[in-house]
């Protein structure tokens, strides 16, 4: 208690010297929770905007390897022919059992059966290639959140509609209300009625995906009833790849990719952001910490006589140090809760500057990392306070009575 | 009266390599309730021996018994509790610490022994204060307080935790003559309304001359203990005078008496 009284009172009577400790530790503080809360910020819109409208995992059959029927051979002048395998499309086995089993698993949020070929579009001259994706509209809607992205016609394909992307839609000078006709390479074509027109935000898609109902592409190309990809999306982005990996041991016939397997480049990119945001946030902590150091070590020296006068009238020796511990523990304490919230209002101030640039992200300060904040801080003031408090403690009050 | 000191033998050497004995094996009684005044040259080893009976400072060997207790014996931490229990300190320099009001700065002594203020605590604070005189400032930095106003407030404080012994160290020796004449009989005063028991180091004479006892220290030895009301006012102003002066004046000294 005691030490407790005399710590808050040199503190508030060392006025000049504790605003100038807090305002550095302020300092540091805002600038190391502004730059950790800008890295994630934009970390997390980075990968909201990579994955959050797209599969975290996609299981597909196995490529096949292009394989030729005889090996070329300039001598004998062999006319061969290799097969690509591309345009044929194989159903993954039991594809039907693999979702119900993962249904089961109650894991993921969102389990997409798709079937997906590849075809062409004709419309008058043009022949344009096209991606015909098969599936459940609504679970479509829950995974790529399409249905707010439409900027045309009806949420809904029935039999024969379908909905396409508003760039192939501008490129063949179609619309809603169209009928156009797709042909797969085996050769079979039909016709149908566009519904609607999406913008996916992607223009490959928004060029080249057509979505209808599962049926009509499992019929069109043949594949009874089978499914060609399973798509996956589960709570946390960032626990897909272990999934992944229990997936391949769990149905090893088919192939299962992780967003993150697809996207190494962008991941690592990341990490070493992080990584290089760390190393500033630890030297600003550190230099913290030194400040607040010295800042002590000065206060020892300059309150020699008053730790000898305390001493002398029956403080024990392990107080006077405490003395100088709560000192660092409250500075650290009080100088990063302002520096959190000073660096939450530079967020602020950076959100609002940015507010009409398209290209802007959210951040957002995460409870969790101010408190780790204030807690390292608090943590390192007790830390900083260490040697100068083992020097008060040692100090000699004879030599302050008899010097005056 | 019961003796409430007891030193034997009180040995301090200084230096490890290059040693300087300061106190060189003194034995002193000190019953309660008296008003000693402890005199000697600067370097005779008095402030060495005011530091170990207020067990600021250890002896190299000897010891120091309290109500029978060997002080001595206890660590450290023992040793400011028991400071802080027993003994008040009224320094040169008033020593009152500059970031607490007058009031705050009695009261230290109390905290550091019980951690927190009582209400009684709290009362007995301004009691003291009105007792020096000085409760229209308690709420004073002390550096806004004259010179004399912060010994009055040292005294309160060195009375809060109602010691049995004060050790004065030089207590009127940055005071003016007025100021100090004061301070001098409020010491005496508390001395014999409280039974408070008093050693004053001093270099007034005046000082000197007013206390039951007066223990002159030279070369770190007892050079003389007597009792100024044994001798007539004249001769006890001569025995107090300074050293060198005494010397000259070597012929009409009587020597003072000795206690054993």
């Amino acid at each position: 208690m005691f030490d407790v009284f005399v710590a808050f009172r040199f503190l508030r009577e060392g006025r000049a010297q504790t605003l100038l400790i807090l305002t550095g530790i302020i300092l540091g503080i805002a600038v190391q929770v502004f730059l950790n809360s800008l890295i994630v910020g934009l970390q997390s819109s980075l990968v909201a905007r990579t994955v959050g409208s797209a599969p975290h995992i996609t299981g597909t059959i196995p490529d096949l390897e292009p394989s030729a029927v005889l090996p070329p051979d300039p001598e004998t002048r062999t006319i061969s022919r290799v097969i690509t395998n591309e345009g044929s499309v194989k159903p993954i086995r039991d594809g039907d059992t693999i979702v119900a089993q993962l249904e089961k698993l109650g894991f993921f949020t969102v389990i997409l059966p798709v079937a997906r070929g590849s075809g062409f579009i004709l419309q008058g001259q043009k022949t344009l290639p096209v991606s015909l994706r098969g599936s459940d509209l609504e679970g479509a809607d829950r995974l790529y959140d399409i249905r707010r992205r439409l900027t045309a016609g009806r949420y809904e394909v029935g039999a024969d509609g379908v909905l396409i992307g508003k760039d192939l839609a501008a490129k063949l000078r179609i619309s809603v209300g169209s009928t156009i006709r797709l042909s797969t390479p085996g050769g079979d074509d039909d016709l149908f009625r566009v519904n609607g027109l999406f913008d996916l935000e992607n223009q490959a898609v928004n060029e080249t995906w057509i979505l209808m109902s599962l049926p009509r592409v499992q019929s069109l190309f043949r594949l009874d009833r089978g499914l060609t990809e399973i798509e996956l999306q589960a709570e946390d982005v960032f626990t897909a790849e272990r999934k992944a990996a229990d997936l391949r041991a769990g149905f090893p016939s088919v192939r299962w990719r992780s967003w993150e397997e697809t996207n190494a480049s962008l991941l690592t990119a990341l990490q070493s952001q992080s990584s290089s945001s760390y190393m500033i946030q630890l030297f600003v902590l550190l230099s913290v910490t030194l400040g607040i150091a010295s800042v002590l070590a000065v206060s020892v020296v300059q309150k020699s006589r008053q730790i000898g006068i305390l001493k002398a009238v029956g403080t024990l020796t392990r107080h006077v140090g405490r003395i100088f511990v709560i000192q660092g523990a409250v500075l650290g304490f009080l100088g990063s809760l302002l520096g959190v919230a000073a660096g939450w209002g530079l967020i602020l101030m950076f959100q609002a500057a940015r507010s009409a640039d398209p290209s802007s992200f959210p951040i957002s300060v995460s409870f969790g990392a101010a408190a780790l904040s204030v807690g390292v801080a608090t943590a390192a003031g007790t830390l900083a306070a260490f040697l100068p408090s083992r020097r008060a403690s040692r100090l000699n009050p004879i030599e302050v009575i008899r010097n005056g | 009266m019961a003796e409430l000191i007891a030193l034997r033998d009180i040995v301090k050497v200084y230096g490890t390599t290059v040693q300087t004995t300061a106190l060189r094996g003194i034995s002193l009684s000190m019953p309660a309730g008296e008003y000693t005044a402890l005199i000697g040259r600067s370097g005779s080893g008095k402030s060495t021996l005011l530091h170990i009976i207020g067990t600021l400072d250890r002896p190299t060997s000897g010891t120091m018994r309290v109500d029978g207790r060997d002080v001595f014996a206890l660590d450290d931490d023992g040793l400011a509790a028991f400071r802080s229990r027993t003994i008040g300190f009224v320094f040169q320099f008033h020593h009152l610490l500059p970031e607490f009001t007058a009031f705050e700065n009695v009261l230290l002594p109390f905290r550091a022994a019980h951690g927190r203020a009582t209400a009684a605590a709290e009362k007995r604070a301004r009691n003291l204060l009105e007792r020096v005189g000085v409760s229209d400032r308690m709420n004073n930095k002390s550096t806004n307080l004259s010179g004399g106003q912060q010994q009055r407030v040292a005294i309160a404080r060195a009375l809060i935790n109602e010691p049995r012994l004060i050790l004065a160290d030089e207590p009127t020796g940055n005071l003016d003559t007025e100021s100090s004449e004061a301070i001098k009989a409020l010491l005496r005063e508390i001395n014999r309304e409280n039974g408070t028991t008093f050693l004053i180091v001093t270099h007034d004479r005046h000082v000197a001359a007013g206390c039951d006892r007066v223990i002159e220290i030279d070369d770190g030895g007892i050079l003389r203990d007597f009792r100024p009301a044994d001798g007539t006012p004249d001769e006890t102003w001569a025995a107090l005078a300074p050293c060198e002066c005494r010397e000259r004046r070597s012929g009409d000294l009587r020597p003072a008496p000795t206690r054993p």
